[in-house]
């Protein structure tokens, strides 16, 4: 390991960093505030450190990892998007009574996994990355011990969880039975060598046994079950983690995999995961429709989101040309995950108070537009982009996806898309309907004890899904440089 | 850069009236007014500088320079997407219309609004920032972009100032226009596809994406895409169902800028993309098409005659008379589509003054059922006689803008398709019978001795008077509009003919 | 699917139905050959002849259950300390460093335990539960 690589590494080596520093403050004095700034300030560092890491950038750094830009942006992505969360649990925490601290220590964890599944080109990396986001997950999700609802959330998901890992495991067994490589690259050199000739079931069973393991992470239907009444029982802002970055870094990884393993040669496999995209965007759709709880509505529409992105992986695979594909997910993930960190910011930020319960269902949010306009322009902007509509981030990621998808002819995944965004706008906008009604429900706290901190945090989530909708060349040019 | 300055002034004096909320409740509607008629007197103002001759050329599209006004920025070179703004006679028509008319609404609405009237007017003028970008842009996916940034307040109009059934129609409307939305940037994105595998980049400049060359077969589906979405907006039987309830449950300033101006970006729609973009699909299609716009003259006529809401009746009215615009643009020659335009102006008029009726009445009755209405006319002489001019207008009664519109297109009409001009005939005969039913219902008949109502003061009849004038004047020498608009159609015409 | 896939899957499905065909005939023998008799003593627990005495269901005190997590997972880290030392010439100074932050690492999740009280029998004395604030 030199130099170039230690500086490759930069980032991962500052959260870990970070992580034990804090983990000796819990030992010394136990006191949120230094907690708290000890995580955000490692958040926010591990995501400049990405800056010196671009410079030794591409490197691989043993099979495991590879320091390329496409990494190091999402990973600084993930930072980011961690120090969003750190910011709006504080101001969920103030209520709560007992020792917080280790959330950030946890939070702080789920973020190094996440950057790491960014880095992955070996299967031992992906599945570290994974393990390390998800274990800290499940603790973060029981942390609130309001009644039982996070606890039946946080066993549902490990266990599920624990279900699917076996799986995916299981999936590269097989494949490293037909290839005999865990290497992304490798399994590249392989299947054009002509060895998967030899055994295409082993081969086909695997990678559908992967992307089942993988579709649990992304909750795509049919393994999507666990999304709703984890997203609900969750505290808010885990919620948004676990649906904003969690699946934006499965993604990332398995974009990866995916891409760079060579797989997308199976055609088999393409229509296995035509048929689950259009599942999912038809059922995580419809279901949305019948429910009235906020956070599962967000459950659901993230179900149908991560369908829309998986036509990213299909028009990767029979595009001549994947460049815009791939670009197109890039950017879509961007755009989803901040977009999913700004709408479950807002129930964090007025559940801060709520005593027994959050306010998570849909009555809650009436009049919210009157009594606390800045929250409530900030969710109005978050739905109107998730539902696509124009000068909002969504809208270009939509775009962005369509026309991918118009450059691979795939109608069939576009009809689906289109459908299912029409029926999406039903339920973002029985959201943003119920905002504007002059609500007669408790009032769900006021704006005027916010911290500074989740001010500022509002602000920017606004602003960058604006300028993201709005001034998209930036992102887009710098996308196709990294992809 | 008027192009630009205009919609920034919207925009602006939207956020402005909203501010001024919380100075003062009155202060919004002035400074909506104030706007919208800087707006208008900067446009007039600008357009006079523009050479006489400018008005006389055809406009190109190959070429800017033949337009009365072109502006454009890079705004998306991944894309080969251009902020590009471009006006020609069409679209000078359309914008004073827009802007004409939403002084009308502010006006309609003057002390309707009593919840958040600065929130109230800031999304009237973000509407109408929405639908003059609509009517400028000449980049497709600008256009799309202005065409959904539209709805989102007009959406919040309806949804939060709306009447009983707000919730549901606003929902309606919007998923309506959503969905045909989703159609038009699928088609948008195809298109651009096409033309990107044709000449190897990207772009969605309506100069480049003219003349396009696909396969029939293509070009028919991807026609389909632009074709639903601006028949949703138009709207043209059967996709009108939103109508009657969206401009029913609307408030009035709300009824007044959807039948008055939203509707016409349809007819534009199809006027300025649909049939120059896909000549060829356009004319295998223009059978249907008539068709869904003869069906909808006299579906929408019918309904008319038979409802008892004062306002639903004015909705299905325009279900009526927007058939006429379809039928006279896929007439496609120069008298029908003359005509069309014609129509979508007088329309924009007269509807918006009877909305505004409605409005009116709903505000001194809190009702708009008819047949608690009658003898009016006793109570508020000057409402009833404007009314009864706007009601002859609808009607088409010669002399005023309507009828010109009507006759150009029938005459246009019956060049291409005698039958579907007999039909559509028979439609002006229905107008005159649900035009009269909805005066003596509500206007004349026994006065109720102890209604007590106020009529119309000077503000109103102010708004009403401009309606007037500009109907008359329509009717009577309606030569400048069409000259206006006489080479724009013309190239349109040329680049469309099969 | 082409005949040789299926060639291939021979094996999978020989296993498949092995495990199936052992698991059935387990326990399909012990039904079959099992005695059904419900004695005083058919249930209770056979310890070599000695009747149980007491319940089985002891309750342990749960820092019972902390030691011996925290026991495994340092019992567990000493791998890799044993994978280093082996290659410990081959793997030089570079080696000496890595498994230095290994070992440091460990040190703080140790201090951590300490002064969390996970080390502790009874009654707690976790750091800075006065001087929270909140």
């Amino acid at each position: 390991m030199n130099l170039a690589a230690m500086q490759g590494l930069l980032p991962l080596l500052v959260l870990g960093l970070g992580a034990a520093v804090l983990m000796l403050q819990i030992s010394i004095r136990r006191q949120l505030g230094w907690s708290y700034a000890i995580t955000v300030a490692t958040l926010l560092l591990g995501a400049a450190a990405m800056e010196p890491a671009m410079q030794v950038a591409p490197l691989q750094v043993t099979p495991l990892l590879r320091v390329d830009n496409l990494g190091l942006f999402f990973g600084s992505l993930f930072c980011l998007s961690g120090a969003v969360t750190a910011v709006i649990s504080r101001d969920y925490l103030r209520s709560r009574e007992g020792e917080n601290e280790e959330y950030f220590l946890l939070l702080l964890l789920s973020t190094l996994g996440a950057v790491i599944l960014a880095y992955s080109t070996h299967v031992a990396a992906l599945l570290l990355g994974l393990e390390l986001l998800s274990v800290a997950l499940y603790a973060l999700i029981a942390y609130p011990e309001r009644g039982t609802l996070p606890l039946e959330a946080a066993i549902k998901y490990l266990v599920l969880s624990g279900a699917a890992s076996a799986t995916l495991l299981f999936g590269f067994a097989l494949i490293y039975a037909a290839l005999g490589s865990l290497e992304y690259a490798e399994i590249a050199v392989q299947i054009s060598a002509g060895r998967a000739a030899t055994s295409p079931a082993l081969i086909l069973m695997g990678a559908a046994m992967v992307f089942a393991g993988l579709g649990f992470k992304l909750s795509v239907v049919p393994f999507h079950m666990w999304t709703p009444d984890v997203y609900e029982g969750a505290p808010a802002p885990i919620s948004g983690f676990l649906a904003g970055v969690s699946k934006g870094a499965v993604f990332i990884a398995v974009l990866r995999w995916f891409l760079e393993s060579g797989f997308f040669q199976y055609s088999s496999l393409l229509a296995g995961i035509t048929l689950l995209s259009i599942a999912s965007i038809l059922v995580g759709n419809l279901l949305a429709l019948l429910q009235t709880n906020v956070k599962r509505i967000l459950a659901y529409s993230s179900i149908a989101h991560l369908g829309y992105l998986l036509i990213v992986l299909v028009a990767a695979g029979v595009s001549p040309e994947p460049g815009l594909a791939v670009e197109a997910g890039g950017y879509y993930v961007v755009a989803y995950v901040i977009t999913t960190l700004a709408a479950f910011s807002l129930l964090g930020l007025i559940s801060r108070q709520s005593g027994d319960r959050e306010y998570d269902q849909l009555s809650d949010l009436a009049g919210l537009f009157w009594k606390q306009p800045g929250l409530a322009a900030l969710f109005t902007v978050a739905l109107l982009s998730l539902a696509g509509i124009p000068l909002t981030a969504g809208f270009i990621g939509k775009f962005y996806l369509i026309s991918a998808g118009v450059d691979a002819a795939l109608w069939g995944l576009l009809a689906a898309l289109v459908i299912g965004s029409a029926i999406g706008i039903f339920y973002y906008l029985r959201i943003i309907y119920t905002m504007t009604t002059v609500g007669e429900q408790a009032n769900p706290g006021t704006t005027a004890d916010m911290l500074v901190g989740s001010r500022l945090v509002v602000y920017l989530l606004i602003f960058a899904m604006l300028y993201l909708g709005i001034v998209p060349e930036p992102l887009m040019g710098y996308l196709r440089t990294i992809l | 850069m008027l192009l630009l300055d205009l919609i920034i002034l919207l925009f602006a004096g939207g956020a402005l009236a909203w501010w001024s909320e919380s100075r003062s409740a009155k202060a919004p509607r002035w400074l909506a007014l104030a706007f919208l008629s800087l707006g208008l007197l900067y446009l007039l103002g600008g357009v006079m500088q523009i050479p006489e001759q400018q008005f006389s050329l055809i406009p190109q599209p190959d070429n800017p320079q033949t337009w009365l006004l072109h502006y454009r920025v890079d705004w998306i070179p991944r894309f080969g997407i251009n902020f590009e703004l471009a006006m020609d006679g069409l679209s000078l028509i359309l914008v004073t219309l827009t802007l004409l008319l939403g002084g009308v609404a502010v006006v309609s609405s003057w002390d309707e609004i009593s919840f958040r009237p600065g929130f109230f007017q800031a999304n009237l003028l973000w509407t109408l920032a929405g639908v003059v970008g609509v009517f400028l842009a000449m980049d497709l996916f600008l256009f799309f972009l202005f065409w959904e940034v539209m709805l989102v307040p007009m959406y919040l109009l309806i949804a939060i100032w709306g009447h009983e059934q707000k919730a549901f129609a606003s929902m309606k409307f919007f998923l309506f226009t959503q969905f045909s939305g989703l159609l038009l940037l699928l088609a948008i994105l195809v298109l651009a596809s096409i033309h990107a595998n044709n000449s190897g980049s990207y772009s969605f400049s309506y100069f480049d994406l003219l003349g396009t060359a696909m396969s029939p077969q293509l070009g028919f589906w991807v026609m389909l895409g632009f074709f639903i979405a601006f028949t949703v907006k138009l709207p043209a039987f059967p996709f009108h169902t939103w109508l009657p309830d969206a401009h029913t449950q609307a408030p009035t300033a709300g009824s007044v800028i959807l039948a008055g101006i939203l509707l016409k970006t349809g007819a534009y729609g199809l006027l300025r993309f649909t049939i120059p973009l896909f000549p060829q699909a356009s004319v295998d299609f223009a059978p249907v098409a008539m068709a869904l716009g003869a069906a909808s003259v006299i579906y929408g006529a019918v309904l008319a005659f038979a409802q008892t809401d004062f306002k639903r009746l004015v909705a299905y009215s325009s279900v009526s008379h927007m058939g006429f615009v379809l039928l006279g643009l896929y007439a496609w020659n120069i008298l029908a589509v003359q005509g069309a335009v014609m129509q979508m102006v007088a329309h924009g008029l007269s509807t918006a003054a009877l909305f505004m009726t409605a409005g009116a009445l709903q505000q001194r009755l809190h009702t708009r059922d008819m047949r608690r209405m009658g003898g009016l006319w006793h109570n508020m002489p000057r409402m009833g006689a404007t009314a009864m001019f706007f009601a002859l207008a609808s009607l088409g009664l010669p002399g005023l803008g309507n009828f010109v519109g009507e006759f150009l297109v029938l005459v246009g009409l019956f060049a291409v398709n005698p039958w579907l001009a007999v039909i559509a005939a028979i439609g002006l005969i229905t107008a005159a019978v649900y035009a009269l039913i909805m005066m003596q219902h509500a206007f004349q008949g026994t006065p109720d001795p102890q209604r007590q109502l106020t009529d119309y003061g000077p503000r109103e009849m102010a708004a009403m008077g401009v309606l007037i004038i500009g109907l008359l004047w329509l009717g009577l020498y309606p030569q400048p509009v069409l000259d206006v608009a006489q080479p724009v159609l013309e190239s349109l015409l040329a680049g469309g003919a099969p | 699917m082409t005949g040789s896939t299926t060639a291939e899957l021979i094996p999978f499905i020989v296993y498949f139905g092995g495990v199936i065909l052992l698991v059935l005939t387990m326990l399909g023998l012990s039904f079959v050959l099992g005695q059904r008799r419900t004695n005083k003593a058919t249930n209770t627990p056979y310890e070599s002849g000695v009747v149980a005495v007491g319940t089985s269901q002891i309750r342990l005190s749960v820092e019972f259950y902390l030691i011996a997590i925290i026991f495994v997972i340092f019992d567990l880290e000493t791998v890799f300390i044993f994978a280093w030392a082996i290659a410990f010439f081959e793997l030089g100074w570079q080696g000496y460093f890595a498994i230095l932050v290994f070992i440091a690492m460990l040190g703080v999740a140790l201090v951590y335990a300490w002064r969390c009280g996970t080390l502790e029998w009874g009654v707690k004395t976790r750091v800075g539960l006065e001087a929270k604030d909140n």
